[in-house]
């Protein structure tokens, strides 16, 4: 009890002294005591305190983030699964035939609007970039869509000038179909295009997600390969009924089918975001739990130096009384 | 039934598929009962914020599109006459 308050006090003493070389002093006793010269006592271990305080409220709010992401992945994964349903048919149809030569692509890239989830927005861009260098050519253009803060961000900085559309907000409701359908709509009001291609990061399981390329083409395309033969060309085996002819047919079809597709994509890459973010949560926290402990071990070596130089101080005042 | 070789109506008033088959499926959910109704209604709002890009630079234009459940008809034909 006695040491304990006189150890208090011998620490209230210690900051006027120390008070002329506060930052060196700081420095020392965070990186090692024994780097520091006789005669300075350690620092008051009030900084490394502060500092594991804040590291564990910073653990604490890492952990209820990816816990808030855990439930909101279980909410969003089964819609996300049943989705793969629309565009199956489509696919079974019509083919998927990214390699086709169209002179005007438009890339679809879908992000996300919040932050610190992981590298899946950053792989969206570099993969819509690639494409955008394949595509291009003589006579060819192809522009940005953009879904997303992230994306807008990093593609501002150097594609300026092909960004035709860029969308945001879009998950302040729960996503839904009549949204993305509206939203298919307007880029297809807004945009010409030969080839729609659709970037979005399609969801595997919690701690996979690949960036995935899906491609729409516009129901002129789709004549001009249904001529080349292959899956197309078995098109006109078909029966239409209704009085509709075969172009009218093709042009539903192909708004449909855009709308369907972006549909799943955006809801996949909603589960992706939610995935990559519960794990970047996750080894924030670990890495948080880590520096704790480092910051505990600095804490109690100050500490105890602290208190061993009081004992040799007052063991020494003592035997110069009596010697 | 239309002839033949006419575009359907709906093509003819410049809407396109995705528009057509929105409104039927409005309608469809309009003639569920309650509690059904109103849980089918939930699933029709619309938002986003969009934003065309002309000469590298977004418009600030207001094209916010808000509009919520049973609008949906009335919205479609303001779009058209906001766009001019």
């Amino acid at each position: 009890m006695a040491m304990a308050s006189l150890r208090r006090e011998g620490r209230r003493f210690a900051a006027p002294l120390i008070s002329s070389q506060p930052i060196t002093a700081i420095r020392s006793s965070l990186i090692a005591e024994e780097q520091a010269p006789l005669g300075i006592r350690s620092i008051s271990t009030q900084v490394v305190r502060n500092r594991m305080k804040s590291v564990k409220n910073i653990q604490k709010i890492t952990k209820a983030m990816k816990m808030v992401a855990a439930s909101k992945l279980r909410a969003i994964q089964t819609r996300a699964e049943n989705s793969r349903g629309l565009w199956q048919p489509f696919t079974a149809l019509l083919g998927d035939a990214p390699s086709v030569d169209a002179k005007k692509n438009v890339i679809v890239t879908i992000s996300s609007d919040k932050g610190l989830c992981g590298g899946i927005n950053s792989t969206s861009v570099k993969i819509s970039k690639a494409i955008h260098k394949l595509t291009a050519g003589p006579e060819k253009e192809t522009k940005y869509v953009i879904l997303g803060e992230k994306a807008k961000a990093q593609l501002i900085r150097d594609s300026k000038k092909d960004i035709e559309l860029s969308i945001t907000e879009l998950q302040k409701n729960p996503l839904n179909y009549t949204q993305v359908s509206v939203l298919a709509d307007d880029i297809l009001k807004n945009v010409e295009y030969d080839a729609l291609r659709i970037i979005f990061n399609k969801f595997h399981s919690v701690v996979s997600f690949l960036p995935t390329m899906s491609t729409v083409l516009s129901p002129e395309v789709v004549e001009r390969e249904a001529e080349s033969g292959g899956k197309l060309g078995d098109l006109d085996s078909y029966e239409i009924e209704g009085g509709e002819t075969k172009g009218e047919i093709l042009q539903n079809l192909a708004e449909f089918q855009f709308s369907c597709v972006l549909f799943n994509a955006v809801l996949e890459n909603a589960c992706s975001e939610q995935g990559a973010r519960m794990s970047a949560m996750d080894s924030s926290s670990r890495n948080a739990g880590e520096m704790l402990d480092r910051l505990t071990l600095t804490y109690n070596r100050t500490r105890q130096a602290s208190i061993t130089t009081e004992l040799i101080e007052i063991i020494s005042g003592a035997s110069a009384l009596e010697g | 039934m239309a002839s033949n070789a006419a575009v359907p109506f709906w093509r003819a008033a410049g809407m396109t598929y995705i528009t057509y088959s929105n409104i039927c499926a409005n309608l469809v959910r309009n003639c569920l009962k309650e509690p059904y109704k109103t849980e089918a209604l939930t699933r029709e709002k619309v938002h986003f914020a969009v934003s065309k890009w002309v000469d590298s630079k977004p418009q600030k234009s207001s094209m916010i599109r808000i509009f919520l459940d049973l609008g949906f008809l009335r919205c479609a034909i303001r779009s058209d006459t906001e766009e001019e």
